[in-house]
């Protein structure tokens, strides 16, 4: 009982705060997309609708709390699908960042050093 | 105290080769070379060097660029940087490349499938780990070409403009990297090597994030592969009615009701768009057959029931609305 008022009151607020941001894609909320055929043995019910909500505003805050700028997580929030909004939930810190070789060019060099200063290598002393 | 200290050194240099030659033999049954001959270079490719940890935005330029698309990478950092992680996300590059007004498609995770696609011109973006599996360095990279003779892969990679790299040892790091490619599609191309699954989510991607122009086109070539697909009828007509192209949209969901007459997704858009159309009583006999048709507890029951609501009982047609109530069985 109570869990179902909790759910409906969730739902209500996830709705008005969609409204608000303006970031229903689909053109009317009757309209079946493409995905919800895709998936229809598994179960796409209204829970996991005001779950992908839930998820859009998760993603955004822990977007803005690894440094993105607020105005450009709700940008980037839009950009993906439900379905990747509930992939990058509460994973954003584990999941491959590409970033660079630097790094490992200079992990190298301290794995070089490490072994020269306890005397397993011995290739700097020529330079 | 010294020997101890190069012991531990020589443990470490032990631990360091252990984890080379466990990574191998997960790397058996990884993808090679073999049996290609021709030699691929994208020349054309431009190159963005990399600035600091940002090889997702130059990579990602790299293969707009190659589609034609000017990009710069400081703009697209914007959009895939997050610097409290010191990089990309995957998904927000695919995102990016979307709302760029391409089909981001990812590839199978095979040499052949990255191969292929270098064949049919396109670069591929691709996720490396230049370092262990229990201690990842994630980098992206884009393949523009492939010498199988000599054994060699050719890539625009953080500041190379031309990094050849033995064909092995990029096959290892794309293997570590979980063999993650990453393909723009012009809407209406195909991937070299189609693979529906891949394909078919990359589509609906482009339909729910709100491009419904690129996505009618994307689903009729999908037609062209796999004809008479329900899935890709259903999402040509979706993206056709999404973006107001009604004509079309009504004929696709009507061709597909009459080989599949309790299609609960397709009665009920059907519904909506004769409402549209003030053809109200038909959109309501549909609805009713939808509500009938529909799982129970699912998202399709849950729209056909709002679609229902919104039709009065003593709903009227007005206008042309003979060809949907012909249908009904």
């Amino acid at each position: 009982m109570l869990n179902q008022r909790f759910l409906r009151v969730v739902a209500a607020l996830v709705a008005v705060s969609l409204g608000m941001a303006g970031m229903m894609h689909t053109a009317s909320a009757s309209v079946v997309g493409t995905r919800a055929v895709m998936l229809q043995a598994e179960r796409a019910d209204a829970v996991a609708r005001v779950q992908a909500a839930l998820d859009r505003e998760a993603v955004q805050a822990q977007l803005v709390a690894h440094g993105v700028d607020p105005v450009a997580a709700s940008e980037r929030i839009a950009a993906l699908t439900d379905e990747e909004l509930r992939y990058l939930d509460g994973r954003l810190a584990e999941l491959p960042a590409g970033a660079g070789v630097l790094e490992v060019i200079g992990i190298v060099f301290v794995v070089l050093l490490i072994l020269e200063l306890v005397g397993v290598i011995d290739i700097f002393k020529t330079i | 105290m010294m020997p101890c200290v190069r012991g531990l050194g020589l443990l470490f240099l032990m631990c360091v080769l252990g984890g080379c030659a466990a990574q191998r033999a997960i790397v058996s049954g990884a993808p090679s070379l073999q049996g290609r001959d021709a030699v691929v270079e994208l020349g054309e490719t431009p190159f963005f060097p990399q600035e600091a940890l940002q090889c997702g935005p130059a990579a990602l330029a790299t293969v707009l660029g190659a589609a034609g698309v000017d990009a710069d990478p400081d703009v697209l950092a914007r959009e895939v940087y997050t610097p409290g992680l010191g990089g990309s996300l995957q998904l927000e590059l695919v995102a990016a490349a979307r709302a760029r007004g391409f089909v981001p498609y990812v590839i199978a995770p095979e040499a052949d499938a990255l191969f292929a696609e270098l064949l049919a011109g396109r670069p591929v973006l691709v996720l490396q780990n230049l370092r262990l599996r229990t201690w990842p360095a994630w980098h992206y990279a884009v393949v523009i070409g492939v010498d199988p003779s000599a054994e060699r892969v050719i890539l625009r990679s953080g500041t190379e403009r031309r990094l050849e790299m033995p064909a092995a040892r990029f096959l290892r790091s794309w293997d570590r990297g979980g063999r993650w490619g990453l393909v723009l599609l012009e809407p209406g191309q195909l991937p070299a090597l189609p693979d529906q699954a891949r394909y078919f989510d990359a589509v609906a991607g482009v339909e729910e994030t709100g491009r419904y122009e690129a996505a009618a086109r994307a689903w009729e070539a999908a037609l062209a592969v796999w004809p008479g697909d329900p899935i890709a009828r259903f999402g040509y007509a979706t993206a056709r009615h999404l973006d107001g192209q009604f004509a079309a949209a009504r004929a696709g969901y009507e061709a597909l009701l009459a080989e599949q007459p309790g299609h609960a997704a397709a009665l009920n858009n059907l519904a909506n768009l004769l409402a549209k159309l003030g053809c109200a009583a038909s959109a309501r006999v549909l609805a009713e057959r939808a509500v009938a048709a529909a799982p129970a507890g699912g998202a399709i029951a849950a729209a056909a029931a709002e679609t229902l609501a919104r039709l009065p009982a003593d709903a009227t047609d007005a206008g042309d609305c003979a060809a949907a109530d012909a249908r009904d069985p």
